[in-house]
């Protein structure tokens, strides 16, 4: 059974994952920007999420349970504006620049994030409600908490609901078109611009998602978002470059690290198993599992 | 009256007013500590407990942010004894608990010969000779004495299993702890190191539970301590979790149910939400007002230690050679517990094991581990 409970961890866990680097690659897809703020805009949402309760505890009778699933709209709102934010500042002015000239600005961008937060809320890891109540169900001897199953169900209808924008809708080749070749898109009469922010504000706002979803399971700081940005990368160089289903891999890739090998080994040694396996993946598809054709992209 | 006398006139006036300001210039404490990145919980307590015993000293304090890395820490030093002021009136400073930090600050503490009074708990900082490093809070050797000691001789444990942090703290004071578990004939049955970015606990837990051990001994920072304890009881691990002095910060508590809670102990330095002294309510209370959240012992320690100083400079101390000679040679009691030199800078010399009962997140102290190094 201690299997099947791993299993279960360590979906939910890549779950996550996945809901932080496909957010990550819209943004990559629609503008070949690798926002290096997307790992702050993870910790902004649960941030976002810890703020709305204390409000709302506030308004409502004392002891009155307010469950995350009334929190995640006013949460998506916030962090789409947290990506329009980073578009404008930190992509927009600088967007025919070097790649590189990104890496800073949306660096800096995510270090004024980080201060922010520490400067509002403090240090000290805080914890946001659970999506729909705290517990457990058994099954079969495997204890799922209401969390993780939670976790599961929601990063897997926003990830569908993702792939069917970008694969079925007009909206979705605009963003491919965008990616691929912007001044083609702008003769053929796509706002690029617009393109921009909106890729920003949705994949930050999936962010934002991520991040109320981990700080009731595994709690959030403001210094979090170096880890998970560090986390998004690796899952979109496993999985491909501009592939969502290769971030939904690689993220998952990982977990299985993080939960599985480590449960045989040490999490020390797993760690760096992981990271031998991207240099296996790199050496043996430098695409990634599922990468496009190598393009100029960072 | 010809021009030259007029000049010496006006520039000895202006001497006499640079000198006169010079001497009106009030002693200066920089505060250099972590307020940013992993160890702003525990840096922004030191912080706060620097402030609280300066304000209303008369002494100058700045508080520089010092965040993860040598170099700032580094620069944040040479600013504040170089820029601009009379670096005779530094006396002291309130360095970072890092101890990576303190590790680079030491040398240049002494080539400045200015001493340096911290909260680290890096075992290696009062151990390169320096006569200006003073630690106002018990290191790996005291805290991981009381640790073991108590798993051993108070709850009985026989097979006990360790898991600490991958950190330079974490490696610290598993050494200790291991250490001490041989001395006690209990060695770990068990030991595993984590990165501060592990989420899921249950592997660790798994292993643990395979390895038959009778006692679990954490030693980690606030947030992975909170995961493996929820986690535990999740998974119905029922055996006793004795933690590292994170688990004594209330904002470590605040992140679990009284429910968690129960039955979990932890060491420390001390415990100001626990103590019922009527001093250090006071504090605590004072502490409250000023910053709006609970303190801790990393809070307590370095407001013992500024009080040391200013005891210092009431008995007469007005330069650096002053200070550190009082601090290396004088005794002083403090609200967590009686402080002096052990001759390499190690002042605190006792610990306390606190237990949370379930009914609330403020623990009781159960155990007091006094003088643990012969030193009083």
């Amino acid at each position: 059974m201690l299997g099947a409970q791993l299993a279960l961890n360590a979906v939910a866990l890549g779950a996550a994952y996945a809901l932080v680097a496909i957010g990550f690659v819209l943004v990559l897809n629609a503008t070949t920007a690798v926002n290096f703020a997307h790992g702050e805009s993870v910790v902004a949402g649960g941030f976002a999420a810890v703020a709305m309760t204390a409000a709302l505890a506030m308004l409502l009778p004392a002891g009155s349970a307010i469950p995350g699933i009334v929190l995640l709209p006013g949460v998506l709102v916030l962090t789409a504006l947290l990506g329009l934010a980073i578009a404008a500042l930190a992509y927009l002015p600088i967007r025919n620049r070097p790649p590189v000239s990104v890496f800073v600005t949306t660096i800096a961008f995510g270090i004024i994030v980080t201060n922010g937060l520490n400067a509002a809320f403090g240090a000290a890891p805080r914890a946001a409600p659970a999506l729909l109540g705290t517990g457990t169900i058994d099954f079969l001897g495997v204890t799922a908490s209401r969390q993780s199953l939670a976790i599961i169900a929601t990063a897997a209808l926003l990830i569908g609901a993702l792939a069917f924008v970008l694969q079925r809708t007009q909206l979705g080749r605009q963003f491919r078109a965008c990616a691929q070749d912007p001044e083609m898109a702008r003769a053929l009469g796509i706002r690029l611009t617009r393109i921009t922010l909106l890729a920003f504000a949705l994949g930050t706002a999936f962010a934002g998602a991520a991040g109320l979803l981990l700080a009731h399971q595994f709690f959030v700081t403001p210094s979090d978002g170096a880890g998970l940005i560090l986390k998004a990368y690796i899952a979109v160089v496993i999985g491909g470059w501009g592939s969502l289903r290769g971030a939904t891999i690689g993220a998952m890739l990982i977990a299985v690290f993080e939960v599985g090998v480590a449960s045989v080994s040490s999490q020390p040694l797993a760690e760096g198993l992981l990271y031998v396996a991207v240099l296996l993946v790199l050496l043996v598809r430098p695409d990634g599992i599922f990468g496009e054709p190598q393009r100029l992209r960072a | 009256m010809s021009a030259l006398p007029r000049i010496l006139i006006v520039a000895s006036a202006l001497l006499a007013t640079l000198t006169a300001s010079a001497a009106a210039e009030p002693l200066r404490i920089p505060v250099l500590v972590p307020i940013t990145g992993f160890l702003a919980l525990e840096g922004t307590s030191q912080r706060n407990g620097a402030e609280l015993a300066l304000r209303g000293s008369g002494i100058a304090f700045d508080v520089d942010d010092t965040a993860t890395s040598p170099e700032i820490a580094v620069n944040a030093f040479e600013r504040a004894l170089t820029s601009g002021r009379n670096r005779e009136d530094v006396i002291a400073v309130v360095a970072p608990m890092l101890g990576t930090q303190m590790l680079a600050l030491v040398p240049l503490a002494d080539e400045f010969s200015v001493p340096m009074i911290t909260v680290s708990g890096t075992a290696r900082i009062t151990e390169l000779g320096s006569p200006n490093v003073f630690r106002f809070f018990p290191g790996d050797v005291v805290v991981k004495a009381a640790h073991a000691r108590y798993a051993v001789e108070e709850r009985g444990a026989k097979r006990p299993a360790v898991i600490f942090q991958t950190t330079a703290y974490g490696q610290s004071g598993r050494a200790e702890l291991d250490r001490n578990l041989a001395a006690l004939g209990r060695p770990a049955v068990f030991a595993e190191g984590l990165d501060v970015s592990v989420k899921d606990m249950l592997p660790v837990l798994s292993k643990v539970r395979d390895s038959g051990a009778d006692a679990l001994l954490l030693h980690l920072h606030s947030g992975p301590t909170a995961l493996i304890v929820r986690q535990a009881r999740a998974m119905g691990l029922d055996i006793p979790i004795i933690a590292g002095s994170a688990m004594h910060q209330p904002e470590t508590a605040a992140l679990l149910t009284p429910a968690e809670l129960a039955g979990v102990c932890a060491e420390s330095g001390a415990s100001p939400i626990s103590e019922t002294d009527p001093a250090t309510r006071a504090f605590a209370d004072a502490y409250r007002a000023a910053f709006d959240r609970e303190p801790d012992a990393f809070a307590l320690g370095q407001y013992d230690g500024v009080q040391m100083l200013r005891a210092a400079i009431r008995a007469g101390a007005n330069s650096a050679a002053d200070i550190r000679a009082y601090l290396a040679a004088r005794r002083y009691r403090g609200l967590a517990m009686t402080y002096a030199s052990d001759g390499k800078g190690n002042m605190a010399h006792s610990a306390v094991i606190l237990c949370y009962s379930g009914d609330s997140r403020v623990p009781a102290i159960v155990k007091r581990y006094e003088n643990l190094t012969g030193i009083l």
